[in-house]
């Protein structure tokens, strides 16, 4: 998992660990054997408390118990199904927008030109979006994850205020792509 | 009593004319030697790590074995190497048949289990054998699959419905009953999972394709009436919808299964509702 979760983890390990040497402090002070085959009672004990120690630290942390359940998220179909079905409609249809940009010219058909612009735009955001939310999610990046996910939105708007003034000021994104493919 | 003794041999070799010649009256030339097979030495390199020694880094030790004196599978060059060479060496196995899964592990960069991958023959080069990646190691080969199996019990994997059939059981259709092939199978074996880069990265949150299937395999149950419910669950950012189809899942299942298309159905049922 992502160094962030495992320095979080490492609270608990250094407290365990610390725990762990004060209990078997208590038991009279007896370094056992690291590989003894006969069985001590106190080694027994002592390496039992160590090995817990050693163990559930430093590795996962669980909610709850073992025997417990992973929890959902409060259920939202915005998050969900909604959200999943618009990215795929929106991605599919930049096909035939594709291909109706190329046919036609951007000074002439100018809502084919803005239409392609934010669709592009936002097809870019849904893909960035979701690479934040799976490489820098706010639950493991409390600082980096909202900073990344803000500036995106930023750039995003950024970028479409851009697209309009490009399209309603100068030629337009189709008849650019036009120039530089024949440049 | 006597005289049907010191006959019995005498009818014996009257059927059997040429045939009795004892094994020791046999000169040495005409019996049948075992076959020596060829020393065919292959460098096997065992992830170990050692929970006694947490100050120790984990670190891959090679073991050279014979392969014609091992069985096919790479989970036999395991159990030779633990009982000839090195007693220490810790890994899950059970049934050596491939239906309990517990000999799930990264074998030459590929997660399969164990019992069902062949030794690769070519000697010159060496086996790697990880523990199935990303995952919190118990020791050696044996990863902590405490979290793959909260999972599994979040998605409720049993039947649910308020109003079971009065009397018998319930009927299923045998097109309902399909439905279900290619799903029931899984061993929970965790190899899909764990070769899912989604799932490394957030699996404390996405459930996983393993436990994504068994989801499915809920929800497209006819006799199970908790499909809504079920589907609500998953209605969030995380749980299923960091499945980016990457195919790792279907691709690795040692079972030959099709993680990536339960997924995909779930993703459609949830869309058309």
């Amino acid at each position: 998992m992502a160094s962030a979760l495992l320095v979080r983890s490492t609270i608990p390990r250094a407290l365990v660990q610390r725990s762990a040497l004060r209990s078997s402090a208590i038991q009279g002070r007896y370094r056992c054997p690291v590989s003894s085959i006969v069985s001590d009672p106190r080694c027994e004990i002592a390496r039992h408390s160590t090995n817990d120690a050693l163990y559930v630290p430093g590795g996962p942390v669980y909610k709850g118990t073992v025997n417990d359940p992973t929890t959902f998220p409060p259920a939202s179909r915005a998050h969900g199904s909604y959200h999943w079905a618009f990215e795929r409609i929106l991605s599919a249809s930049l096909i035939p927008m594709t291909a109706a940009a190329y046919v036609t010219s951007g000074s002439n058909y100018p809502i084919v030109d803005g239409l392609l612009g934010i669709s592009l735009v936002m097809h870019s955001h849904i893909g960035f979006d979701s690479s934040l939310v799976d490489y820098v999610h706010k639950r493991k990046f409390p600082i980096l994850g909202p900073l990344a996910s803000w500036t995106l939105r930023a750039t995003t708007v950024g970028v479409l205020v851009g697209v309009y003034q490009f399209n309603t000021n100068d030629i337009g994104l189709t008849e650019l792509i036009a120039k530089v493919w024949t440049a | 009593m006597q005289s049907l003794l010191t006959q019995a041999p005498r009818f014996a070799a009257r059927r059997l004319p040429n045939a009795a010649r004892a094994l020791s009256t046999t000169p040495a030339r005409a019996q049948a030697v075992p076959t020596e097979k060829p020393v065919l030495m292959k460098e096997f390199k065992i992830y170990r790590w050692n929970p006694d020694e947490p100050e120790k880094k984990p670190t891959l030790q090679s073991y050279k074995i014979d392969l014609n004196q091992t069985g096919p599978m790479l989970l036999d060059a395991l159990i030779k190497i633990k009982n000839e060479i090195d007693p220490t060496l810790t890994f899950r196995r059970s049934c050596r048949e491939g239906i309990c899964g517990s000999c799930a592990m990264n074998i030459d960069g590929q997660n399969t289990l164990a019992c069902l991958c062949r030794i690769d023959r070519n000697t010159g080069k060496d086996t790697k054998v990880y523990p199935l990646p990303h995952m919190y190691i118990v020791k050696d080969l044996v990863p902590d699959l405490t979290l793959f199996y909260k999972q599994y019990k979040s998605i409720q994997p049993y039947l649910q419905n308020d109003n079971p059939p009065e009397k018998g059981e319930f009927i299923q259709s045998q097109e309902d009953r399909k439905k279900l092939d290619g799903l029931y199978e899984c061993i929970l074996c965790a190899c899909c999972s764990t070769s899912c880069p989604s799932y490394w990265w957030n699996q404390d949150e996405y459930l996983g394709p393993a436990t994504l299937m068994q989801a499915y395999r809920w929800i497209a149950d006819s006799r199970d009436s908790y499909g809504a419910e079920r589907k609500e669950k998953l209605q969030n950012e995380m749980s299923m919808y960091r499945c980016h189809t990457i195919f790792n899942c279907s691709r690795t299942c040692p079972k030959g299964l099709n993680p990536a298309a339960a997924i995909a159905k779930i993703k459609l049922e949830l869309a058309a509702e």
